[in-house]
């Protein structure tokens, strides 16, 4: 991450990427061809409400609006960091002075020419409006544009993930000369009518509520790209249909998908249906059994402990997900390049659960319960929450917990309880990002205990966890960095903050004759520049 | 011409108390929203991705949620008079241009159902009640009593199943293809196509019921002393059946289309969801879900306005098919 990338220049550039996509493994069934140009390939969506991915988080915009827009550099696999919009780039000795020089011959879809003032406007409108904004680019004091086509990102402390966060999903390259008018970014009416972007594919159609069409960018500054001619997404919503229409082929390329571990045999055994649980890693999306710390009896750590023991997240993933997923050790995602399996781990006991409540103060009582509590379902993840807190109930019931299941009608009301501290217990979940620092220490930090949804809602602190956070963010040594990481996942799993539950199952659903998926951890939220369409 | 003050006069009367039930429907769905947990900001904040407490105070600001309920609804019902209903949350557009925008799948989808579910409804109740023991009769019996128990979400996954899995006929979902046909009467081939299940689908439930009440409707009527005189006059059965009969027993049918077209929404929001149908019933959904209060509030109105015009349009209705009502 740290070395300087030679230039690659604009003809050289797709003999690289050729040579890279041949020697990655593809998902099976895929042949080797010869890449083509030509063809539509449709996706889905679930509907959006921005197509620029500088001022909103999440698939839905994401995943369009990484090939309506372009980055700096894109995040190849094993998180690689390949050039993009900058052709290369150095960093100072001293880690704070970061030095990109940009693709001369760059242009929006509109002409104009791409410069390092975009680069700068597109940096500071997500740094001021993007929900991960000052986690990403807190640090980053001032940027220059000594030339037109070099940018230098002065920082105040170095910040050990920034070349991730400078792909198109988390940093899109906008044109300043649509969007610096003075209206408020988050609000501009660029971001969903005539969205002009930098990216290998052009918006032709975008009816919010039917459909959004993409075509081939054909002055995109990598030549010969993109190979397809365009890109679909019809809104599909209901994820029945969706299912249906996978299996029939009416969607041909689904990350994303939403399908549950049921569905995913059932399509399995569709001719030409092909599932892959690839391209979820940098996401990590995690689920938990989230507890509200402030009150008894979960203020009690051994009360955690206890329930930790009663539930077989072992159990959980193998029999009710169908061994599609894997247990969470800890506040890391498998996938995350800072995971750490060292973990303290507790085995299922119930015996031991029921000796440790009964130590903690909370024997049977004379209405047979040791006590009760109510675990609220937010609405957004049914197909994993559900069957994780029925399972709870169920090994709670053996431990003369009462468990009241409150499962929330909307996204509001949940949001309400939660981020107002006025639950219990909850289901939950998060995704990780593959910087810890964005997706992982707002859980933890004591600074972060906030009426907002997904911040350190539960109320945890503790000043040695605190301090190995801070270290953490600013620790640029890979190796050196994930040894604290490894630290922090072991004392987050030692205090359980939080009760880690079985990983998402996320799954990619595509149709045989689509060649050079992305293989970048970031799966369908990378840009598909390099997919093509087989015979 | 002397007779027209009263029917002035009951018509300004019924004007006033429609406007006066739009008012009371106004504030109680402004209250019964208010009153539910959770705020749209917090909604909108958590589908960004998280926030801070910062913007979620400004956002509130923005959207004048950190007013007294009271003064919300002033300002609300303010805006409704001059004929603004108000900002969405989540898309960021007048609520008008988004029903706008949206009714016209609605309307097609819903038309489409509700007049061949009448038409082939009344036809198939009107044969079933001349022989009531017969196997259509039976068959219709049955046919409403499934379509009037069968969720309609469920109805729509098995024609789905079966008219588009199995034997692929018709699309799975959505209202047009996206390869971009550019001929009109190609689009209007293409939106056929695509309207032919989930009108399919609404329609049963409709069918279901409009088979069942032309079936009661008629026997009721043909057991009338009326049509008994008209048989004795020796009248062709035909002229029984269609021209005293059924002029009768279509009454009720126009009461309950009145009704029912009013109530265009409710009926149309699982189908909408289930085919992905771009038109109100998703929207409703949607903003049922994401919390956008004034995009829902918006469309609570706009669907009472329908219910409420759509009474007032049988009533005139009746007025030509019933002389009764007249001269009462």
């Amino acid at each position: 991450m740290f070395t300087i990338f030679s230039a690659t220049h604009k003809r050289l550039l797709p003999l690289i990427v050729a040579a890279f996509a041949a020697s990655a493994t593809l998902p099976a069934g895929t042949a080797f061809a010869e890449p083509k140009q030509g063809g539509s390939l449709t996706s889905f969506s679930t509907g959006y409400r921005t197509l620029n991915p500088g001022v909103q988080s999440g698939a839905a915009t994401g995943a369009p609006g990484s090939q309506i827009f372009a980055g700096l550099v894109t995040v190849e696999k094993d998180y690689e960091i390949a050039p993009y919009l900058a052709k290369s780039w150095s960093v100072s000795d001293d880690q704070l002075t970061v030095t990109f020089d940009l693709v001369e011959d760059a242009r929006f879809h509109d002409g104009v020419a791409i410069t390092g003032e975009d680069v700068k406007f597109s940096l500071e409108t997500v740094k001021a409006n993007h929900p991960f904004g000052r986690s990403m680019f807190g640090s980053v004091e001032s940027i220059d544009v000594p030339e037109p086509h070099k940018v230098v990102l002065n920082l105040s402390q170095p910040v050990p993930g920034l070349m991730l966060s400078l792909q198109p999903l988390l940093m899109p390259i906008m044109p300043k000369h649509i969007y610096d008018d003075g209206q408020d970014m988050k609000k501009h009416p660029r971001n969903m009518e005539d969205v002009v972007g930098s990216g290998p594919f052009k918006v032709e159609e975008n009816i919010p509520a039917e459909r959004l069409t993409l075509v081939r960018n054909e002055d995109f500054f990598i030549a010969d790209r993109p190979y397809l001619d365009r890109i679909a997404y019809p809104i599909v919503k209901d994820p029945l249909t969706r299912v249906l229409m996978l299996e029939k082929g009416e969607i041909a390329y689904a990350p994303f998908s939403g399908i549950r571990p049921n569905d995913a045999k059932r399509l399995e055994n569709v001719d030409g249906v092909n599932m892959t649980t690839d391209g979820y890693d940098a996401i990590g999306y995690i689920h938990y059994l989230e507890l509200n710390l402030r009150d008894k009896p979960f203020s009690d750590r051994n009360v955690r402990e206890a329930l930790a023991h009663a539930i077989d997240t072992d159990f959980l993933s193998k029999v009710i997900f169908g061994g599609r997923t894997v247990p969470g050790t800890g506040p890391l995602h498998t996938g995350n390049p800072f995971y750490s399996a060292d973990t303290p781990h507790y085995d299922a006991d119930l015996d031991k659960a029921a000796s440790m409540l009964d130590e903690a103060g909370y024997p049977k009582g004379e209405n047979g319960e040791r006590f009760s509590f109510t675990l609220d379902i937010p609405s957004w993840a049914p197909q994993a929450h559900v069957p994780m807190a029925e399972y709870i109930q169920a090994q709670m019931a053996k431990l003369d917990i009462k468990v009241e299941l409150r499962r929330a009608p909307d996204f509001g009301t949940w949001v309400k309880r939660i981020s107002s501290w006025d639950y219990e217990a909850t289901m939950n979940g998060s995704f990780n990002y593959p910087d810890p620092v964005i997706g992982m220490h707002r859980h933890f930090d004591c600074d972060n205990i906030k009426n907002v949804i997904w911040s350190n809602t539960q109320g945890y602190c503790d000043p040695e966890m605190d301090k190995m956070l801070d270290a953490a963010a600013i620790e640029t040594d890979f190796e050196a960095r994930k040894k604290i990481y490894a630290d922090i996942q072991a004392k987050a799993q030692q205090d359980l903050a939080m009760i880690y539950m079985p990983q998402d199952f996320s799954a990619t659903v595509y149709q045989d004759g689509i060649g050079n998926l992305p293989d970048s951890p970031f799966g369908g939220l990378a840009p598909l520049t390099n997919v093509y369409l087989e015979d | 011409m002397v007779k027209s003050a009263p029917v002035v006069k009951s018509v300004l009367r019924k004007i006033a108390s429609i406007l006066l039930l739009l008012l009371a429907v106004l504030v109680l769905n402004f209250v019964l929203i208010y009153a539910a947990p959770g705020d749209p900001v917090e909604a909108l904040v958590g589908e960004m991705g998280g926030a801070t407490p910062e913007l979620i105070a400004e956002l509130r600001a923005t959207y004048g949620l950190d007013r007294p309920l009271w003064q919300q609804i002033g300002v609300y019902l303010g805006n409704v008079v001059q004929g603004n209903l108000g900002h969405s949350l989540y898309y960021d557009q007048p609520v008008t241009t988004l029903i706008a925008s949206r009714i016209g799948p609605t309307l097609l989808l819903i038309t489409t159902a509700l007049f061949s579910a009448i038409i082939v409804g009344t036809i198939l109740g009107v044969f079933s009640a001349q022989r009531r023991n017969s196997t259509l009769s039976h068959f219709v019996t049955v046919l409403s009593l499934a379509g009037f128990s069968a969720p309609v979400f469920w109805i729509g996954i098995m024609l789905i199943l079966i008219l588009s899995v199995s034997f692929p006929i018709f699309p799975i979902s959505g209202m047009s293809s996206s390869d971009g046909t550019t001929s009109t009467l190609g689009y209007a081939m293409d939106v056929a196509h695509h309207l032919v299940l989930p009108a399919l689908t609404l329609g049963l439930i409709y069918l279901a019921f409009y088979s069942r009440l032309a079936r009661t409707s008629m026997i009721e009527v043909l057991e009338a002393d009326y049509i008994r005189t008209a048989r004795a006059k020796g009248l062709s059965r035909r002229s029984v059946v269609y021209k005293h009969a059924l002029r009768n027993a279509i009454l009720p049918i126009v009461t309950f289309a009145g009704l029912q077209f009013g109530q265009v929404i409710s009926g149309a929001v699982l189908v909408e969801t289930v085919f992905a149908w771009p038109g109100l019933g998703t929207l409703a959904f949607d903003s049922i879900l994401r919390r956008d209060t004034p995009t829902l509030l918006g469309i609570l109105f706009f669907s009472s306005l329908m219910v409420v015009v759509m009474n007032l349009l049988t009533d005139l209705l009746y007025r030509r098919i019933d002389p009764r009502i007249k001269t009462s």
